[in-house]
């Protein structure tokens, strides 16, 4: 329960089974997404406030922390933008997902014969309709309290809940969200172990030690705004056609091959000749030196999960 | 005797080896690479194809 003693409430309610809630969550402001009963999912959508373009980007967050963030882990917008828009300050389970996508009608229908069924998408659509956002704005889903692993075969698979009663996640705006939390609407898959229970949302004014928890992020040019976008304006209608005055400006474009030319010495050919008749770095000896170079390069100089197999 | 090895690179790869090099990892390009090749194997003495 950190910090919670001397933080100030500012909203308090309860979700039911099969609804959602978009709340205005200002920079500087806590989301507490706790249990009643234990055992439930609760899958999330975050748009900033004041530019609904920019939106939690599932990818991103699953690049840059795995497939369980947690305390310490951000969720990140999308591409272009790539800011942090929530700091998660605490979590006293640790079985968040970002591998799942929502459940959807589709799904209920396809897989369980029923057409009308509560389902994360929906619920989500209908929350996010009261800011005017229609069901194509809902985005893939960051899963809290969603217990999911991956099979050796690469499979991924949803095991038992293990929040209980009182278990919560508390997230920090670090930019005005709209933050749309839903009871997950699962009740015949194992996501919430068949019961669909009521979640506690709790919005508090972060305290001093709650920015403690924040770690420092990267603030860099590519995060870029729509005032570096070349169409600046939201296309308005659905139909898509051609801009005739379109020329491309891709970046670096061309991409020049040149050869750079090293030597090397028996004993550094007798290395490189081991390496290649392993089959696995390429099929020259260009080819093989160019993989240990760059992969040598990541593994000693890269900033961020390095993405290479154990 | 020493053998000659053509890297094929292009302008944004020259670039990540040149920014190293600026930043005193290697005295030129070749030895850059040089030590890469070194590095790897160390990291790797008993499997070389381990480690990707």
């Amino acid at each position: 329960m950190a910090a919670s003693s001397q933080r100030k409430i500012l909203k308090e309610l309860t979700l039911e089974p099969g609804t959602g809630k978009a709340l205005e969550v200002r920079r500087g402001q806590v989301l507490r997404i706790a249990q009643t009963s234990g055992r439930q999912c609760a899958d999330f959508n975050c748009f900033n406030l004041h530019d609904y373009k920019e939106f939690f980007h599932t990818g991103r967050t699953r690049h840059l922390h795995g497939l369980h963030p947690t305390k310490g882990d951000f969720l990140w917008s999308a591409p272009p933008r790539e800011r942090p828009m929530m700091a998660i300050i605490e979590d006293t389970v640790g079985t968040n997902d970002v591998l799942y996508p929502r459940c959807s009608g589709f799904l209920f229908e396809h897989q369980y014969g029923l057409p009308v069924h509560t389902n994360c998408h929906d619920i989500q659509a209908e929350a996010q309709r009261e800011y005017g956002l229609t069901p194509d704005d809902v985005h893939d889903s960051f899963n809290f309290f969603m217990h999911t692993g991956v099979s050796p075969d690469g499979h991924p698979f949803i095991a038992e809940n293990t929040a209980r009663e009182g278990d919560y996640v508390e997230v920090l705006a670090l930019m005005d969200v709209l933050a749309v939390p839903n009871v997950c609407g699962a009740d015949v898959m194992k996501t919430s172990d068949f019961e669909l229970k009521p979640l506690t949302l709790t919005v508090f004014e972060a305290t001093a030690e709650d920015w403690r928890n924040v770690p420092d992020f990267p603030k860099l040019r590519n995060q870029r705004s729509p005032a570096d976008f070349k169409v600046k304006n939201i296309k308005v209608d659905r139909e898509l056609y051609r801009d005739e005055s379109y020329r491309p400006e891709f970046v670096n474009v061309p991409l020049v091959i040149s050869e750079l030319e090293v030597e090397l010495s028996p004993s550094e050919m007798e290395s490189l000749e081991r390496l290649k008749a392993t089959g696995k770095y390429g099929d020259t000896d260009a080819e093989v030196l160019r993989y240990v170079v760059f992969t040598w390069w990541i593994s000693r100089f890269m900033r961020g999960p390095k993405h290479a197999s154990p | 005797m020493t053998t000659r090895i053509k890297l094929r690179l292009n302008q944004q790869q020259l670039e990540l080896i040149d920014k190293t090099v600026k930043e005193g990892e290697a005295a030129d390009r070749a030895e850059l690479v040089r030590r890469a090749l070194k590095e790897f194997v160390q990291a790797r003495p008993t499997s070389p194809a381990a480690g990707e």
